[in-house]
């Protein structure tokens, strides 16, 4: 009952916006439907602890890595919509988009929230397949949000590239049906028939089903080489919705990944997913770093960071055991803290109206608070103590130095390249004169208050976990 | 349906494939793409009439509306209101084009990838040129430098993957097929509004004039 009526406020909330002339009406039903699709969203992260699963109907199933990432997207959505409210009508007020404009984004940003919610709880293969696509469907037009040349362009790519992603992840999801008696295809294929059927499954066609669905669904994850798509997405995407992507969506399809990787470690063991994980998850690390210096768009850097984030959630899973529950914790805390980031960034272009690092300088004079902000997400990103990413980048490079020495000192390497591009391109903007043009607004309280909930939820997780919690991340890091 | 019509239609529907990487005009894509899709209705049609399962006949004629029929007037629309003429060719020049397109094929068919062609062993010449067209496909999209091309060639890439997991046995309950083809629809829909917007921000449906997002 609880994903019902996730899924049906938002659905209502999204048939508002379609109908509703005022503009108070949309967002508040918006804003309406996130507060109740996260008040569901502990209700059934609960009962999932309490009980290990949560059913309902045929085609819903959430377990602790559904209920972990309800909750995140629960918590991130309804900061993105809080954000979204000011942060469109000061681009109404500058004439940069219009009332249509405000209408189709609110109706598009409901559909995405209620894929991704669809995504994480649904029962089947096939049908968590289906609410992916839907979310390239509803994000590729609020990519070319702005409708300029370079947002079309960052959609199409975003578009093809994601189609084919997940045409080739579909095609994977089909392998494994393989397992399944053929008098039994034509029915309903739960995530979980799909585990117990296992054993008949091929182990030649487990290897290539799972190439095809780290391949596919990676491309949605943004890992390299297939990441091209991510910068430029994220980077024309109004900011509230490269929020929810970087934060939200690319765990999304990350799940997918990780419920496969389950399933063939069944039928062949966990080498041959876990050595494919490390190796994807370094070379995004090794692709972000290459790239990291010659970032001219603070948007874009975001992006890339999220790429080198989502590698080592990657490592940390490919290396098991501990590493495994750094990765849960790396997951989390970085849906946080990417989100918390891109939404004082958006503040950030508000203020200096280009997201280009060299236009932009002295945030933390003109505009202190979101300075602030931006500044610890930084910190905190990068792994510096006490924000919880400090101890999984730390747990998760401890476990590989004792089986792969080599490539964690060189990881760890790449890292502290990372941390230095990083910090050149944001000190390069935090400091300095602001520019003489840049007329100095006061801060709007309600464009401070969603990045601030976000890292002060990030600060506190850092130091108490619900127990709720404790036991959902402890059941994935122990499933996967 | 005998194996020998099924390889006669799935062999129309690789040529269809290969016609998509040598055509010259934006008409002729589309046909070629409605080709295949009629291929692929009759292929489900063919599901039906074995299995008896009434949902599946709700399949074929979504598949047959979605795939065929507003296929054909969406993209047929779009040609005609812009006026569209055909521009651009591919990346990779004809000869090298049709090497790749061989060695698709002679891989498709080869020991390597035995395992996915002998799912079921008395349909491996199917499965092996299911999986020809599946990447033949993919080639189509990276290799062709038209928005429109790329399009239909993702829409290809998922006629190949349905003809593969028709000939595997590995089709999915009517409800989630309806589901992929309401997706499809979209998608569809998508497709075709972005293309118009290329059009409108470019002068031009070539991809490779898009570089503009290195900032």
């Amino acid at each position: 009952m609880a994903i019902l009526i996730i899924l049906v406020a938002l659905a209502g909330a999204a048939l508002i916006t379609v109908l509703a002339t005022d503009r108070r009406l949309i967002e508040g039903a918006t804003l309406l439907a996130a507060v109740m699709a996260l008040v569901e969203a502990v209700i059934v992260s609960q009962t999932v602890a309490a009980l290990g699963s949560y059913d309902a109907l045929t085609f819903f199933s959430v377990d602790s890595l559904g209920a972990l990432l309800l909750l995140i997207i629960a918590c991130i959505s309804l900061a993105t919509v809080a954000y979204s409210i000011p942060y469109l009508r000061t681009e109404t007020a500058k004439n940069i988009i219009s009332y249509k404009q405000v209408q189709h984004y609110y109706l598009l940003l409901n559909l995405f929230m209620m894929a991704m919610f669809l995504a994480v709880s649904s029962s089947s293969p096939i049908f968590t397949w289906i609410s992916i696509e839907a979310t390239t469907l509803a994000t590729a037009f609020l990519i070319s949000f702005y409708n300029k040349p370079t947002a079309t362009e960052a959609a199409w790519k975003y578009l093809i590239i994601n189609s084919i992603g997940l045409l080739l992840g579909f095609f994977g999801t089909l392998l494994y049906f393989t397992s399944i008696e053929a008098n039994l295809t034509s029915g309903f294929i739960s995530w979980q028939g799909l585990a117990i059927a296992a054993t008949h499954l091929d182990p030649v066609i487990a290897r290539i089903a799972f190439i095809f669905v780290l391949v596919g669904y990676g491309t949605k994850v943004g890992l390299a080489p297939m990441h091209t798509w991510l910068p430029d997405a994220h980077s024309k995407a109004p900011v509230p919705i490269s929020a929810l992507l970087s934060g939200v969506l690319l765990n999304v399809a990350l799940m997918a990944v990780l419920r496969f990787k389950l399933i063939t470690d069944l039928v062949i063991g966990p080498d041959f997913t876990g050595h494919l994980f490390l190796l994807f998850g370094g070379v995004s690390i090794l692709f972000a770093a290459l790239i990291i210096f010659t970032q001219k768009n603070y948007k874009r850097l975001l992006a890339y960071s999220s790429v080198e984030n989502m590698g080592i959630i990657l490592l940390g899973f490919g290396l098991g055991g501990l590493g495994a529950l750094a990765a849960v914790f790396h997951m989390m805390y970085h849906a946080f803290i990417k989100s918390a980031l891109f939404l004082a960034s958006g503040t950030i272009f508000l203020n200096y109206s280009s997201t280009k690092i060299a236009n932009v300088k002295g945030v933390l004079t003109a505009i202190p608070i979101t300075g602030g902000l931006f500044l610890a997400g930084f910190f905190a990103i990068t792994g510096a103590p006490p924000v919880g990413i400090f101890l999984t980048k730390l747990s998760i490079l401890a476990i590989g130095i004792k089986t792969y020495p080599v490539s964690t000192v060189l990881v760890l390497l790449l890292m502290a390249v990372l941390f230095i591009g990083f910090l050149k391109h944001t000190s390069a903007m935090m400091f300095g004169e602001k520019p003489t043009q840049l007329v100095a607004t006061k801060e709007s309280v309600w464009l401070i208050l969603p990045p601030l909930a976000l890292l002060v939820i990030v600060l506190y997780l850092g130091f108490w976990l619900p127990p709720f919690l404790q036991i959902l991340i402890n059941n994935v890091a122990v499933q996967y | 349906m005998s194996i020998f019509v099924l390889q006669v239609l799935l062999g129309i529907m690789f040529l269809t494939i290969i016609s998509l990487h040598l055509i010259e005009t934006n008409f002729g894509t589309v046909i070629a793409y409605v080709i295949q899709s009629v291929i692929i209705t009759l292929l489900l049609l063919n599901s039906f009439f074995e299995t008896n399962n009434f949902s599946l006949l709700i399949v074929v004629l979504l598949t047959l509306i979605v795939k065929v029929i507003l296929a054909t007037v969406f993209f047929t629309g779009l040609i005609k209101r812009l006026s569209l003429n055909f521009s651009v060719s591919n990346y990779l020049s004809m000869p090298l084009t049709l090497i790749v397109i061989a060695v698709i094929t002679l891989l498709a068919h080869s020991n390597y990838l035995s395992a996915l062609t002998n799912i079921i062993p008395a349909q491996h010449s199917l499965l092996a040129l299911s999986l020809a067209a599946i990447f033949m496909a993919m080639f189509l999209i990276v290799n062709r430098k038209d928005a429109l091309f790329q399009a239909i060639g993702v829409l290809s890439l998922e006629n190949g993957i349905v003809a593969f997991a028709i000939f595997a046995g590995l089709e999915q309950s009517p409800v989630l097929q309806i589901g992929i083809i309401f997706d499809i629809l979209i998608w569809l829909v998508i497709a075709t509004v972005f293309i118009r917007m290329i059009y409108q921000h470019f002068g031009s449906l070539d991809t490779s004039l898009m570089k503009h997002l290195k900032d």
